[in-house]
């Protein structure tokens, strides 16, 4: 079904904002058309099983969650030498080749209705740009919401032998009242033997409706590695996911994510084979409390042309109480007999005899509940590369465990 | 090895299955469903009035249901049109229940199942036969013995004369109700022939039953329903075994199976189908298993353009358990879409899903299972394992498994893997002497055998003939 179009939204709305940050034709009409093509296009598919709809994007009252013309945020950029991270309307005006050249080239804004909305809309946003043979390290994005939505528009472009590490964060600066929307698009492009290790961290707050959909697509022996770390929001849809067109590239994408209360988490890693020798793993890991609920879906998907593709993936949720709910289903789709595929998803509690094991030792039982939980998200924290995230995403952990 | 195993292993299973009959038909339903249809068959069988009420109710809700369409991946349903099938065909046999002789049976008839080696494996392995002839059950006996006990096992039709209580209270009521899907409505409207097992408090059948089902004419739909009661502390293994020639046109097969568990009671159903590759089989199957009480399914599907079949159980007793052991194989042209569904609805129950496939020359295997873990079933687990073997790179094979937990002492695990066939394991073979065909073969069996192993061996060695042509490619 499509949902109809908020009335606060039309072509003089955007056309607004187009003007306001002065930018260059091409861009206005890419958002025009995506502000047309509202109409026909589809909310983003969600996991049913006959009678169950595991997520309902379309029941949300866009109409009131989202007001274009005030869009406030507090970003800090931080770059890396030889790098260069810039909002938007710099980067217009430094490297409009580049923007316009890979702009919308790895996801189409018109991929689903809640993609066309944030193309129509975006108003802040970071491109960072790493040059060839630019080792770019610790590149940072921290961001502040201000107002009622806000939409935010990433384009990575990592050219051959370039690499970078980049964490964006996403939190909540001065309060507003009531419900409100968050939507991000994150697009990375990488040249031959580039390197992308993306991480973001979303901890907003749980009246934050968040939708992401953040796409790699990963040339001849580049990889593109994801870290996802999401604690945040009362409902978050997001997807990660990899295009493997290059021979040999790989990727890797690591999630994290820790619910409580009544949050919901629609989760899916995607990746696609569609060359010869390569590899993705892809690594979740969920903890639930109170009535949390979480939807998981995971997607390996190997083309006919992927010869010698390795592909691995394993999920796995601990449930801390009876009231919370997780959905999970991995799926692989094999089209080449010359594939080495695996998954694997797990949901359970928190081992008893481990309990029994730290409780015996004189740790008092809440205590020994939450070094165990803490432990659980071990090794997914192993595999982010920037020191801050890691840090960051473990005291959330512990945060939301005391 | 016994004479019969030899014979079922030296009979050519190509030929055992892939004749043809000039049938006679004593009565045959126009193509296509209308009131009038329906009307028509229920007559033929002389059916109380409540039955012919049930099934035109599962007329107007096929009638209503839309096709499955849109589920990701699925087989392409639209050659599938009811207008163009026969819904109902009752062979040319004098006794309308089936005959308990097996000499009495039409030459052409008799034939055809010696050909499938029924009468031996009846003669030495099972405590009872019954023979499905197009729509209508051809031959049944049950030994003696079993009968003594109370065991029933006759055909469905003739349950609904004989048994009209329990089959009243049992038949498309809590199990399958015909609004589960399209083709169980379809089911609900035009079934005819089956089994019915009831097996009283406390018994044991210790020889599995078995019933086989034959699809001899061209364009036509079966639709048999086997319906299982197992009561408290009972034990039975019901066998079902399918096939269908080839024709141009496509058969519609479209079974429903019920099976109710009683507390503490085990109930094994095993089928091996090999459906011919124009047919689309689009069956439903379901337990529900009260406390303690077990169902294993297990199941080779090995023919048909295309299945959509979910062997489900409802796990709705404290310590209800469910096994599942599934093994698909898609050559060319086929699209054997499968899976396993099992909801957990009470404590401490426990389920393990085991399912392989095979896909070569360009077929299509997907795993498709649900476990569903209610809010108040704690202390259940479930193991999902699932492994697909594929040939060559024109085949696929998908997995989707489904798992919705709502419960948090659980333990849960799903596993999948993919992988092509071993070159390596393939030379080794090769240096002990083996060709390729056969390593392959040896391959194949391996990979299955977890499979077989459950199976009465008449079962196994034939589901291993299967394997065998399909690799040969001489089947279909």
């Amino acid at each position: 079904m499509s949902t109809q179009l908020p009335a606060s939204i039309s072509e003089e709305t955007v056309d607004e904002i187009s003007a306001e940050r002065n930018e260059p034709d091409w861009l206005r009409r890419t958002r025009l058309d995506a502000l047309a093509a509202l109409e026909e296009s589809e909310m983003p598919s969600v996991i049913e099983t006959p009678g169950r709809r595991w997520t309902n994007l379309e029941d949300l009252d866009y109409e009131s969650i989202v007001d274009p013309l005030d869009q406030r945020d507090e970003t800090e950029r931080i770059s890396a030498e030889g790098a260069a991270v810039l909002d938007f309307e710099t980067a217009l005006e430094e490297h409009p080749e580049l923007v316009e050249e890979h702009f919308g080239s790895v996801t189409d804004p018109q991929t689903n209705y809640l993609t066309a909305l944030s193309t129509a809309l975006f108003t802040t946003g970071t491109v960072i740009y790493v040059p060839e043979g630019v080792d770019a390290e610790d590149v940072k994005v921290r961001a502040e919401m201000n107002s009622t939505s806000l939409f935010s528009h990433t384009l990575v472009v990592a050219e051959d032998n370039a690499s970078a590490t980049i964490l964006e964060r996403i939190s909540n600066g001065s309060e507003v009242d009531g419900d409100r929307y968050f939507s991000n698009l994150v697009e990375i492009v990488t040249g031959e033997n580039a390197y992308v290790q993306y991480g973001s961290l979303q901890n907003l707050d749980e009246d934050v409706y968040d939708f992401t959909l953040k796409r790699g697509d990963a040339n001849r022996y580049a990889t593109i590695d994801w870290i996802e770390g999401n604690i945040g929001s009362r409902l978050t849809r997001s997807d990660i996911e990899t295009e493997l067109n290059g021979d040999s590239s790989e990727t890797k994408i690591v999630g994290a994510f820790f619910g409580h209360d009544d949050q919901h988490f629609d989760i899916n890693a995607r990746v696609w084979h569609n060359a010869e020798h390569t590899t993705a793993d892809l690594v979740t890991r969920g903890v639930l409390d109170d009535e949390a609920r979480s939807v998981y879906e995971g997607v390996q998907d190997v083309g006919r042309d992927a010869w010698d593709t390795s592909s691995y993936q394993r999920e796995n949720t601990l449930m801390l109480s009876d009231d919370s709910e997780a959905d999970a289903s991995p799926k692989l789709i094999i089209h080449n007999h010359d594939t080495e595929a695996s998954h694997s998803a797990t949901v359970g509690q928190v081992d008893a005899e481990d309990m029994f094991y730290m409780t015996s030792r004189a740790i008092s039982e809440n205590t020994a509940r939450n070094m165990l939980v803490e432990g659980f998200f071990v090794p997914v924290l192993e595999e982010v590369e920037v020191d801050e995230l890691r840090e960051d995403i473990d005291d959330l952990i512990v945060a939301r465990l005391d | 090895m016994s004479s019969e195993q030899d014979h079922l292993k030296e009979t050519d299973t190509e030929e055992r299955f892939d004749f043809k009959k000039d049938s006679k038909a004593a009565f045959a339903a126009e193509k296509g469903l209308t009131e009038e249809t329906i009307h028509a068959i229920s007559e033929d069988k002389d059916e109380p009035e409540w039955m012919l009420e049930r099934r035109l109710r599962a007329l107007k809700q096929f009638q209503e249901m839309p096709m499955p369409t849109d589920w990701p991946g699925q087989p392409d349903l639209s050659e599938v049109d009811v207008d163009e099938i026969v819904p109902y065909i009752r062979p040319d046999v004098d006794v309308r229940a089936g005959v308990d002789d097996w000499t009495e049976l039409p030459d052409e008839i008799k034939d055809t199942f010696d050909k499938l080696g029924i009468p031996e494996a009846e003669k030495n392995a099972l405590s009872g036969v019954g023979a499905q002839y197009e729509s209508e059950v051809v031959y049944q006996n049950m030994q003696e013995r079993w009968e003594e006990k109370g065991v029933i096992f006759c055909n469905m039709d003739q349950a609904v004369q004989e048994h009209e209580e329990i089959v009243r209270e049992h038949f498309m009521t809590t199990c399958v109700p015909p609004s589960d899907n399209k083709f169980a409505a379809l089911h609900g409207a035009v079934w005819s022939g089956g089994s019915f097992v009831y097996v009283p408090e406390d018994v044991t059948v210790e020889m599995p039953v078995q019933a086989y089902f034959r699809m001899n004419s061209e364009g036509m739909g079966q639709f048999e329903h086997t319906l299982i009661v197992a009561e408290e502390g009972s034990e039975v293994h019901y066998i079902e075994g399918c096939s269908a020639p080839k024709y141009s046109a496509i058969n519609l097969h479209s079974g429903g199976v019920e099976v109710f568990v009683g507390e503490d009671a085990h109930v094994q159903y095993s089928t091996v189908q090999n459906w011919s590759k124009n047919t689309y089989n689009l069956n439903t199957k379901r337990a529900l298993v009260e406390k303690n009480g077990r169902m294993e399914w297990i199941s080779g599907s090995m023919g048909s353009k295309a299945t959509m079949l979910y062997p489900s159980s409802i796990l709705k007793g404290r310590g209800a358990s469910d096994n599942h052991i599934t093994i698909a194989f898609a050559g060319e042209g086929q699209n054997i879409d499968t899976g396993a569904k099992v909801y957990h609805n009470a404590p401490n129950t426990k389920s393990t899903i085991e399912s392989k496939s095979i896909s070569k020359d360009g077929g299509r295997t997907n795993y498709r299972g649900l476990v569903h873990i209610a809010d108040g079933a704690e202390g259940s687990s479930t193991a999902v394992e699932c492994d697909a073997l594929m040939f060559d790179n024109e085949s696929t094979s998908d997995t989707m498994p489904y798992m919705e937990i709502n419960e948090s002492t659980v333990d849960v695990a799903h596993e999948a893997t993919v992988g092509k066939i071993g070159d390596e394991d393939v030379f080794y073979l090769q240096s002990r002497g083996l060709d390729d065909d056969d390593a392959k073969q040896m391959i194949v069996s391996g990979f299955i055998e977890p499979i077989t192993e459950e199976l009465p061996i008449e079962y196994a060695v034939e589901l291993n003939r299967l394997v065998e042509l399909e690799m040969e490619g001489s089947l279909g």
